[in-house]
């Protein structure tokens, strides 16, 4: 009989801010737990919240044997530690970063009411078997989240922004501040070619279903019989990617503690759909390679979904993609989604006019749409190396106004 | 039971949660697990700030509670605290689900034996369309205990269980799901509803093989209750929910009690009193009993939904909506049943007035801003009074300072949709709709 264990510990410290004042301190601290033993043909367990003796959780997983939940792969092996902290936080250094944000907004834009949170998050995850597999992956990190209105406005809410780092650096947060909200009293007018700059992942979500191994395979894929083909554009390739530089509050290993080489497996590459992803069973099952995809399901067997998809910037910034052209920045697009054939529409409440780096001016309402073959294909312009308006990559593709 | 500091406020809340899972997929058994998990969220005011810690220690409360309240400011008169002041005092113990009624009675064979029932009577392996099947069944069981620095003593239980079957077809090259789900506070409520899900199914199979692309633009719209409840949670019961509103002038400006808001037919109320609705409470989150609160009246704007700190800034009543998702969450300003009422126009003649418009048969999910929206599942065309061909419909948006005075006809039918989950600021509740078949005069349909 073999034994592994997972275990995820989050602590948490929040500031959360009401209409421009402290409104709570709030502190979380969470031990998951979750005993696996295998007989070789099923997997027994058990998940527990809190404190809980190995001893005891082993055999309460032991007990869930009788379940029979089939598992009959081989276990990993292999030791690794990444510690992404680069500082540690004390609570009167939380608070004084939010007051000093806070006073900052509070002094340089009087017209808005500000709400969010400052939240210090630290995890510690680990997994371990009795085949000697020793993994553990910590991180922490300051996120501080700011929705803010207008004094004038109707709305309940106008917009939002948020910056995580591991080391925080005020400088960051109040040019982002400053552009968010210098340039919402300005009016601004939809361009004419409606091109979206947004953060990378936003519109991957159809990927998640369509690059199923297993929806490939049953024909439930949009791109099921396309694997192999030039699908989208030569400057599109995506990847499952948790090396190093691209880990942020990712663990390297997935929920079977699979390590994948240079901790990256590309799905599409160049436009060609190279392959769907795949947890042990579903690879077993339907014949594919497996891609290291297991969610660790800490109350029953892994499953196939453990994917943490990132488009490989280019080399020119968002600006240099651009060359001279305006983007349209969706602030909220409440309400929209993919469709079955893939098109997507939605209804965007509050977006800014940008030239790349800075915001020009606040947009009216509209409504926006596109195919995902097309806004990851023909109309794919990329993703820039730099981080201009947001904490992260920007998409730039072309879209479509809807009525 | 804990030794509550001076000069604070301070409450405690402790959770028992027990859940179980079964699922099959295309005959895999994909989940089957139980699990239960223990916590408590402790939390001291001053009057300034609120210090709040979570727990799953519950032998820690009583320290955790000293140790929260050596870092807020003792205040002599936390008492007379504008929101210290609402928080109401019960002590009480409500158990519905006790004994024969507790879904933890309910043995791993009994659940398997219902899903295997379920995909007995609802997969037919011969419709080629089917690539992809599912059946489930879940249930949650919680017992809260709540106890303030008041007084407050209060002890009660919640549960929920549910079944379903989910299809993804492929029809004409293009992949489509839906299903049947249904939710009930008792297991007893769940058999027998097969000939439900194979409606839903063929009619799933009908749109897919006859459903055209909708042309973009404004429509006059009818809405199955279903999603009459849908859009009142969305359109206006996210506008009544007066967190976002406590200092603001133009929202308070907007949205003043008394203001007409929407044509006379509309009258809207939100009650957690309504048990066994998904969206039942006794007491909310503070241990606030909870009330019905009418929210428009005939058109026009007649309260809102608080708990006790939004009551307080804006010097109104509570009503018990200071909901948490969990023990690791601070309450907030929620729905719980929301309601439209119905009226007196049978839902077959809203249709028949309709000359070209959309019939929203279901709705996947919304969202509640100024411009709410709607994604519909499965719509139809209306011409000349009948129902035409079936509409694929992305989303469905409105303004709600315009939408609610364009409602002319409410339908004299009444349904509730119990399986509305609600999510607001990170946290995920359980809530339920209501309303009847309404026609809208102009909805934009993309």
């Amino acid at each position: 009989m073999q034994k592994e264990k997972i275990t995820s510990i989050i602590n948490l410290r929040k500031i959360v801010i009401e209409e421009n004042k402290l409104m709570s301190f709030d502190k979380k601290s969470f031990r998951n737990s979750s005993f696996r033993v295998y007989d070789g043909e099923f997997a027994g367990v058990q998940y527990y919240l809190g404190n809980i003796g190995d001893d005891e959780g082993y055999k309460q997983a032991e007990e869930n044997l009788a379940l029979k939940r089939p598992y009959r792969f081989s276990l990993e092996t292999g030791s690794r530690h990444r510690d992404k902290t680069e500082q540690e936080y004390s609570d009167k250094e939380l608070m004084d970063i939010t007051r000093e944000a806070l006073e900052y907004l509070q002094r340089h834009f009087p017209d808005f009411r500000i709400g969010g949170s400052v939240t210090c998050r630290k995890t510690a995850e680990a997994m371990e078997n009795s085949l000697g597999l020793d993994h553990s992956n910590t991180d922490c990190a300051i996120d501080i989240s700011i929705d803010y209105k207008h004094k004038d406005s109707k709305d309940v809410f106008d917009g939002w922004f948020s910056l995580g780092q591991r080391t925080f650096d005020m400088k960051k947060f109040t040019d982002m501040a400053d552009n968010y909200l210098s340039a919402y009293t300005v009016q601004a007018q939809l361009p004419e070619e409606l091109i979206i700059q947004q953060q990378y992942y936003t519109y991957l979500g159809k990927f998640y279903h369509c690059l199923n191994a297993e929806n490939i395979a049953l024909g439930t894929s949009l791109l099921t019989g396309r694997v192999g083909e030039k699908v989208f554009s030569d400057d599109l390739t995506l990847a499952h990617d948790v090396s190093d530089e691209a880990a942020w509050f990712t663990t390297f290993y997935d929920g079977e503690g699979v390590v994948l080489p240079e901790d990256r497996f590309v799905y599409i590459e160049n436009g060609v759909v190279k392959s769907g992803f795949a947890d042990k069973h579903t690879a077993d099952k339907y014949g594919v390679p497996h891609t290291g995809s297991a969610g660790a399901n800490m109350t029953d067997i892994p499953f196939n979904g453990n994917v943490n998809f990132k488009i490989k910037p280019s080399d020119k910034t968002v600006k240099e993609l651009l060359g001279g052209r305006l983007t349209v920045v969706p602030i909220l697009a409440a309400g929209g989604d993919f469709n079955d054939k893939g098109e997507y529409v939605t209804p965007v409440q509050k977006a800014f006019l940008c030239d790349g780096e800075r915001f020009v001016g606040s947009l009216p309402e509209f409504t926006m749409k596109g195919s995902m073959f097309d806004f990851f294909g023909k109309d794919f312009i990329g993703v820039g190396s730099d981080k201009p308006v947001f904490n992260d990559y920007q998409m730039l593709a072309g879209m479509q106004y809807s009525k | 039971m804990f030794s509550f500091p001076e000069g604070l406020y301070s409450d405690i809340r402790i959770e028992h949660t027990y859940n179980a899972n079964y699922s099959v997929e295309n005959g895999e058994i994909k989940q089957n697990s139980e699990t239960s998990v223990a916590g408590a969220m402790i939390r001291v005011y001053d009057g300034k700030l609120w210090y709040t810690s979570v727990t799953n220690d519950l032998e820690s409360i009583q320290s955790e509670l000293d140790a929260l309240a050596e870092i807020a400011e003792k205040n002599a008169a936390i008492a007379d605290d504008p929101t210290v002041k609402l928080y109401e005092v019960h002590k009480d113990k409500v158990l519905h689900f006790e004994g024969g009624k507790d879904i933890r009675r309910v043995t791993r064979e009994e659940r398997e034996k219902l899903v295997q029932g379920y995909i007995s009577a609802c997969i037919d392996d011969s419709i080629e369309e089917i690539k992809k099947w599912s059946a489930g069944y879940s249930h949650d069981h919680t017992v809260k205990e709540f106890y303030s620095s008041k007084g407050a003593e209060i002890v009660q239980d919640y549960q929920q269980c549910a079944v379903w079957v989910w299809y993804e077809f492929v029809i004409n090259d293009i992949p489509l799901s839906g299903g049947g789900q249904f939710q009930s506070m008792f297991f007893e409520d769940l058999p027998g509803h097969e000939s439900k899900i194979l409606e839903k199914r063929d009619r799933y199979l009908d749109f897919g093989r006859n459903a055209v692309d909708v042309t973009p633009g404004d429509y006059i719209c009818v809405l199955a209750p279903s999603v009459t409840g849908m859009f009142t949670h969305e359109c206006f019961g996210h506008k009544s929910e007066a967190d976002y509103m406590l200092n603001d002038k133009a929202l308070r400006d907007e949205w003043v009690i008394g203001k007409k808001v929407g044509s006379d037919l509309v009258s809207i109320f939100d009650s957690g009193d309504m048990f066994p609705h998904r969206g039942y409470i006794a007491y909310d989150d503070e241990g606030t009993a909870v009330r019905e609160t009418w929210l428009i009246k005939d058109g026009v704007l007649s309260g809102r939904l608080h708990d006790a700190h939004s009551a307080a800034a804006l010097g109104e009543e509570v009503t018990g909506n200071a909901r948490a998702q969990d023990f690791g969450c601070s309450p907030m300003v929620r729905m719980t049943n929301t309601c439209m009422q119905a009226g007196e126009t049978p839902p077959e003649k809203l249709i028949a007035s309709v000359k070209d418009g959309v019939y929203v048969y279901n709705v996947q999910f919304g969202t509640g801003f100024s411009t709410f929206t709607m994604a519909p599942g499965i719509s139809y065309r209306i011409r000349e009074g009948k129902l035409a061909e079936p509409l694929r419909v992305n989303v469905i948006s409105g303004s709600v300072f315009q939408t609610l005075f364009d409602i002319d006809g409410v339908g004299n039918d009444f349904e509730f949709c119990e399986n509305t989950t609600c999510g607001k600021g990170g946290q995920w509740l359980p809530v339920s709709s209501a309303g009847p078949t309404i026609r809208v005069r102009s909805l934009n349909v993309n």
